[in-house]
């Protein structure tokens, strides 16, 4: 017994230090860059310092001087992660709330090919996009980085899933008695019931705007006006200015600061949310 | 479940129309927005349009793909995704189903785990692009990496220039690319884990069955479902990477001596200046879709055929 004790606590020591080790080389490299960004490229040099700096405010009047736009690539940032983000749940939900509460011809088809093309890469697609948009005249503008958010399979099919469970029949036959419209019966009562599954949707569909790197280098890498924060943080990176480190540091921090900040009063939702598509019962 | 379906029916016969009125939205713009494109992809890469030819360019066959298989730089392209993907998904899986296992464990408790979730997580949320610029000031020859492994621990005799060297670069990659998944990873595993009654492991700990004994034959077979989702969705991911490579390696063509010049790589330099052969680029887009479709679906016959193996086994045993 005594020797199972023992041998369970040698586990389970060595399993903590696997932990925090793993925590060490997860939160270290951030860490060290958000303290960084409030350091002056020469405390930079000298090392790591645990504690942060003073010299964030001549940081970020450094950048200005590099001719690079930052809170103008946050706004487009936000406004392109914002409306697509809007746009994907809105038109997903009600995509899905057709499937799942009214009957028409070519509905299963419809749906299968929804699924099938969740599983079709980006990239398929993205080199037919660009030639077409420059086609039109599109192209450099925001609205093919918007736009296309209302078509989102994967959006359609997670929706569909979650109003099939969460949808009570007897509540849309209650207000079409009471004589509401089928469009204000989805506004009215479809919509705030599925705000939680909206929620965890917008969130990781946020994320993944906010992040998005290719699309926008191929729609808008020729209109510096439009630049989000990804093709600024490669004009930095890109840049002569790549040896003001504090700086630099400060750029990408700002990058990643909306969504810690976001991540750190979610967490737990946002953890809980991750496995919802992959898996099932 | 059917019984609801059938009110449904019941209640909407009438309104069935707005069914389409609904979808409409969706339909329009994916036809325009992602068919159209889609199907434009497919004509291009046929073609020997670049970004200028914008009125009726050549239809040149299969002329695009035979001059890929014959380029070098493609065929650099195509191994290196391979081992790119290979060596992340690898070492992530084996980080992801430890951490699972220690996560799920009734007999285990770890305390704190919820954090450590959390925690393990964050990275996925964070800017590829960021990150990857983030790892290439770390391992500047100036850079922290090469002051503790050199100043502080006197690990190396001298700085290491990690990004000059093509092995090294590759590993940054790989390693990044676990870094950012193995922690999404581990959780969907542990739902999986979470999932699977109790009752078996329960009737194997009557029989006297160990715990390495239990993880083995029974965790990991009933994993299986959650263990191709993870594999088709990495593989299909991994075919497509980008960000990081390229904003580690500091050029478009992934040096030192295209170290880590994926195919999405490739197809991007295509597209732009000089060359701006959308036909070329394209064609490599329809290769990687093929390839990654094609690997997808063998991946789901072999779990299939196998878990039909063993039924089939089991049957002729009873």
């Amino acid at each position: 017994m005594d020797t199972y004790k023992l041998k369970n606590n040698i586990y389970k020591t060595l399993a903590y230090i696997f932990l925090i080790t793993l925590f060490l080389i997860t939160f270290v490299p951030i860490y060290m860059l958000l303290i960084n960004a409030t350091r002056s490229t020469e405390q930079i040099n000298t090392g790591f310092s645990i504690l942060p700096g003073t010299n964030l405010l001549e940081n970020w009047r450094i950048i200005q001087g590099f001719g690079i736009n930052i809170p103008l690539g946050f706004r487009n940032s936000a406004i392109i992660a914002v409306s697509s983000t809007v746009l994907s749940v809105y038109f997903s939900l009600l995509t899905a709330y057709a499937l799942v509460v009214y009957d028409f011809k070519f509905k299963r088809l419809f749906y299968g090919f929804v699924i099938a093309m969740t599983l079709v890469p980006l990239q398929l697609y993205l080199i037919g996009f660009f030639q077409y948009m420059h086609a039109i005249g599109l192209l450099n503008t925001m609205w093919p980085l918007i736009i296309p958010a209302i078509a989102s399979p994967a959006g359609v099919f997670f929706f569909k899933q979650y109003l099939d469970a969460a949808l009570v029949p007897e509540l849309i036959q209650a207000a079409r008695i009471d004589g509401a419209s089928e469009f204000t019966i989805f506004n009215k009562i479809a919509l705030p019931l599925a705000r939680p599954g909206a929620f965890t949707q917008a969130i990781f569909g946020f994320v993944a705007a906010w992040n998005s790197f290719m699309p926008p280098l191929f729609i808008i890498q020729g209109n510096q006006d439009l630049h989000t924060l990804p093709l600024i943080m490669q004009r930095l990176q890109a840049g002569q200015f790549r040896n003001d480190f504090g700086a630099i540091y400060l750029g990408m921090a700002i990058t990643l600061v909306p969504i810690i900040i976001v991540y750190a009063v979610l967490s737990k939702y946002i953890v809980n949310g991750i496995s919802l598509g992959s898996v099932k019962e | 479940m059917n019984g609801k379906k059938k009110n449904y029916k019941k209640a909407n016969l009438a309104k069935d129309y707005f069914g389409y009125i609904f979808i409409m939205p969706f339909i329009i713009v994916f036809v325009l927005f992602a068919l159209w494109p889609i199907a434009n992809t497919f004509f291009l890469s046929l073609t020997d349009a670049t970004l200028f030819t914008m009125q009726d360019p050549n239809i040149i066959g299969f002329d695009n793909f035979i001059s890929l298989i014959n380029d070098d730089m493609f065929r650099i392209a195509f191994t290196n995704t391979w081992l790119l993907w290979l060596g992340n998904f690898v070492p992530q899986m084996i980080l992801a189903l430890v951490l699972a296992a220690m996560f799920a464990s009734t007999t285990f408790k770890i305390k704190g785990v919820g954090f450590f979730k959390a925690m393990y997580y964050l990275p996925n949320l964070l800017m590829p692009v960021t990150i990857a610029a983030l790892f290439q000031h770390y391992l500047t020859v100036h850079g922290p990496i090469n002051t503790f492994l050199v100043g502080t621990t006197g690990i190396l005799s001298e700085p290491r220039n990690f990004l000059e060297i093509v092995t090294d670069t590759r590993i940054t990659v790989m390693f990044l690319q676990t870094w950012m998944w193995f922690g999404q990873t581990a959780i969907v595993l542990v739902a999986g884990m979470t999932s699977i009654s109790p009752s078996f492991y329960e009737s194997a700990m009557i029989d006297g069955a160990s715990q390495r004994k239990m993880f083995f034959s029974i965790t990991l077979p009933l994993l299986k479902p959650i263990l191709l989702f993870v594999l088709i969705t990495s593989l299909v991911g991994g075919m497509q990477m980008f960000d990081i490579p390229l904003l580690l390696s500091d050029g478009p063509l992934g040096p030192p001596d295209n170290a880590v010049l994926t195919l999405n790589m490739f197809m991007n330099a295509r597209r732009t200046h000089p060359a701006n052969a959308i036909g070329n680029a394209a064609a490599i887009s329809v290769i990687l879709f093929f390839v990654s479709s094609f690997i997808s679906i063998i991946l789901f016959r072999m779990f299939r055929e196998d878990d039909g193996k063993k039924r089939r086994r089991k049957e002729k045993t009873a």
